[in-house]
């Protein structure tokens, strides 16, 4: 820790708001142990198709779709807002206003996404990609979101300083648009469906859309703040940062069109796809250099967001390769496209998140992490699972998409094939969710000590927040 | 902009808009009128309605997520080998999926293409194909290829005749029980048996490899 730093630990504002940040973040990790398992069980499906496939609740398709969702809407979702309200309360520079309506918000979120999961598991879904929800939780979600949303948008728009940053934008832009695209993919996909093939390209703009307007912001608003909080200095190249900001808005919801190369689709949308992903690295490479501290800096929390910025820019590299017709003859339809998912997904956004919530935590409770071997276990189950499942997949989709090219293979051989790296895979998903267990025990007991040993001790750790980060540095 | 909130907001809307407007709507415009192609040589129109058994099937289809590993879109003939593999002889094109409550296009080929299933060589009947379904196991092959799915079916007592549709091969083993497709079984079954694409519109003909490759961007 810089001694700049050490400036806003002593603060109010984290205490008197601390509920409903934590309430975010509890259900977020709880989500994502949840979609671990679900993921796992895919994943062992993969290498040994029996598996579990009796019962028809883990279909392989279902218990895809339950980690998909669960993943997003339950981990990354809630995790995001937490981080989003925090950051925007801190930047407002006043106690987060409208508390109530974010923790009510926050419950009925995560009712809908637990009816919607029961729904999902019990033939409700409805197979489109990342909107899997039934139909019935949707509304629900729709207004439990602005509830949630509400303190964020208080906070900006009664912010003390005039001037805003960039974690005020992104925060902000997450907040306001997801609604919107919520609202309009639903009412094109499952109100008033329109017809045939305007479906999947409906919802690969809406896939697209949740990542770039949505996932993505939420995640960057958070490693805003907490690099140069860490580093103690202004960031690098931050005159670019908003030209970065608006790229990422207008071009990157046009990249979607890239899982459509070759389908029965008008060959405008996969090209513009293709001219979108080479626009919008833009936007990568200013937030990497922005953000190119946290990768000389020391501590957990900028080895997390090191990770996920790399990763974050390898996977629009990744994106921006392989919408070149001739790369997605061989990755289309392969293991290699739920490797670039992952990558983006998991390298990408929950690094980042993970970085911001060490970051967070020990200032939301006024102590340190309850257990630093657990939170450094954590950094290197996640980090080596990452490396592990990404690469992994990888290979497999290439392996999988060279052997589907040449007509002679069978099926039964590509699995043959492909045998060994999926096994790889549910070892990187094993070790993922060990990692996130850890990590969730120890969020929990840190945020247990406070409810049990009341506020009495706070101050001491306040005036000393070097020994806050001992553990988790 | 950045410290106008009024101009910000304004920003934030016009950058959903245009990227809601420049996809969705743009393709809705280009496709959302498309019509069967009526064929005066057959004096019917294509591609035709399906019947209403494989319309629900379509929805089993759906809900057990044999999307995550069924593509249902053929490539054209020069990109992959979607035509080698026996997938289908012209590209799929959005026409063939006017009639469709729910396109399952997809993005994952764990298993094999479906959007001709239907017509597929070696042809596959009802029995066959719940039998596959049931098993896991392609009549004649060794080993498991795709996921059992029992719970499509009923394990129950023979109560007077076999009933017709009962999977065979199992009677010699346990006389007095049956295993009958469900509801859902049948549905689904007739829905992989109406996939069938093979009808040509013009927009799907074959280009000559020759004009293919000067057309196909590397």
């Amino acid at each position: 820790m810089s001694s700049t730093s050490t400036h806003a630990e002593v603060t109010a504002v984290d205490t008197a708001g601390r509920w409903p940040v934590l309430l975010l973040l509890a259900s977020g990790l709880g989500w994502l142990v949840i979609s671990g398992i679900c993921a796992l069980i895919a994943s062992i499906q993969l290498h040994s198709p029996t598996f579990m496939s009796a019962c028809e609740w883990f279909t392989h398709g279902r218990v895809s779709a339950l980690a998909e969702t669960s993943f997003v809407y339950g981990w990354a979702a809630n995790a995001g807002l937490g981080i989003a309200l925090w950051v925007l309360g801190r930047l407002g520079g006043s106690t987060l206003r409208a508390q109530n309506w974010s923790m009510i918000g926050t419950l009925f979120w995560n009712l809908g996404i637990t009816l919607g999961l029961g729904g999902i598991a019990t033939g409700d879904a409805t197979s489109f990609a990342l909107l899997e929800l039934p139909r019935y939780v949707q509304p629900l979600l729709v207004v439990a979101y602005i509830a949630i949303g509400i303190s964020g948008i208080l906070a900006w728009s009664g912010r003390r300083t005039e001037g805003t940053y960039a974690s005020h934008w992104y925060a902000v832009a997450a907040l306001f648009l997801f609604p919107w695209l919520l609202i309009a993919a639903q009412t094109m996909l499952l109100w008033s469906p329109v017809r045939g093939v305007l479906q999947p390209i409906i919802d690969g703009w809406y896939v697209q859309s949740v990542f770039s307007l949505w996932l993505a912001p939420l995640a960057l608003a958070g490693a805003y703040y907490v690099v140069p909080k860490i580093t103690g200095q202004a960031l690098p190249s931050y005159e670019f940062a908003p030209l970065a900001f608006w790229t990422l808005l207008f071009v990157g919801t046009m990249t979607g069109g890239r899982h459509l190369i070759g389908g029965p689709v008008p060959a405008w949308i996969p090209t513009l796809a293709n001219a979108a992903c080479w626009m919008v690295l833009f936007h990568y490479i200013v937030v990497t250099l922005n953000l190119r501290g946290a990768l000389t800096g020391g501590g957990t929390s900028l080895a997390f967001i090191s990770f996920g910025l790399l990763a974050y820019l390898a996977g629009a590299v990744l994106d921006a390769v392989t919408s070149f017709r001739g790369v997605a003859l061989v990755t289309q339809f392969t293991y290699f496209t739920t490797a670039q998912q992952q990558l983006a997904l998991y390298g990408g956004i929950s690094m980042l998140l993970f970085g911001s919530i060490y970051f967070a935590l020990p200032r939301l409770t006024g102590r340190p992490w309850n257990s630093g071997s657990f939170v450094r276990s954590h950094k290197v189950l996640a980090m080596v699972g990452i490396f592990l499942l990404v690469g992994s997949l990888a290979v497999a989709g290439l392996i999988q998409g060279t052997e589907l090219s040449n007509a002679t293979t069978t099926f039964g051989e590509i699995a043959g094939r492909t045998r060994p790296w999926l096994l790889a895979v549910s070892v990187a998903q094993v070790l993922l969710l060990i990692g996130n267990i850890l990590m969730l025990v120890n969020f929990l007991r840190s945020v247990c000590v406070l409810c049990c040993s009341g506020a009495a001790s706070e101050a001491g750790s306040f005036r000393q927040p070097t020994t806050m980060e001992v553990h988790a540095s | 902009m950045m410290k106008n909130g009024f101009f910000f907001f304004i920003g934030l809307l016009a950058a959903f808009l245009l990227g809601w407007s420049s996809i969705p709507l743009l393709a809705h415009k280009q496709l959302g009128a498309l019509t069967p192609f009526y064929d005066d040589g057959e004096s019917s129109s294509f591609p035709t309605r399906p019947p209403g058994v494989a319309a629900r099937g379509q929805l089993v289809y759906a809900d057990l997520g044999c999307v995550a590993c069924h593509t249902q879109q053929v490539r054209r003939p020069d990109f992959g080998s979607d035509k080698a593999r026996g997938w289908g002889d012209r590209q799929s094109v959005a026409r063939d999926y006017i009639f469709q409550g729910r396109p399952q296009l997809g993005e994952s080929r764990i298993g094999p293409d479906l959007a001709n299933w239907g017509v597929r060589k070696p042809p596959l009947d009802a029995a066959a194909i719940a039998q596959f379904l049931f098993s896991g196991v392609v009549s004649g092959a060794k080993a498991v290829s795709h996921p059992p799915f029992p719970f499509l079916f009923d394990d129950r007592p023979v109560d007077g005749e076999v009933a017709a549709d009962a999977l065979v091969g199992l009677a010699e083993k346990t006389p007095r029980r049956q295993i009958v497709p469900t509801e859902r079984a049948r549905t689904l079954i007739a829905y992989l048996q109406s996939l069938n694409n093979a009808y040509e519109y013009p927009e799907a003909r074959h280009v000559a490899p020759a004009v293919a490759k000067e057309g196909a961007p590397k």
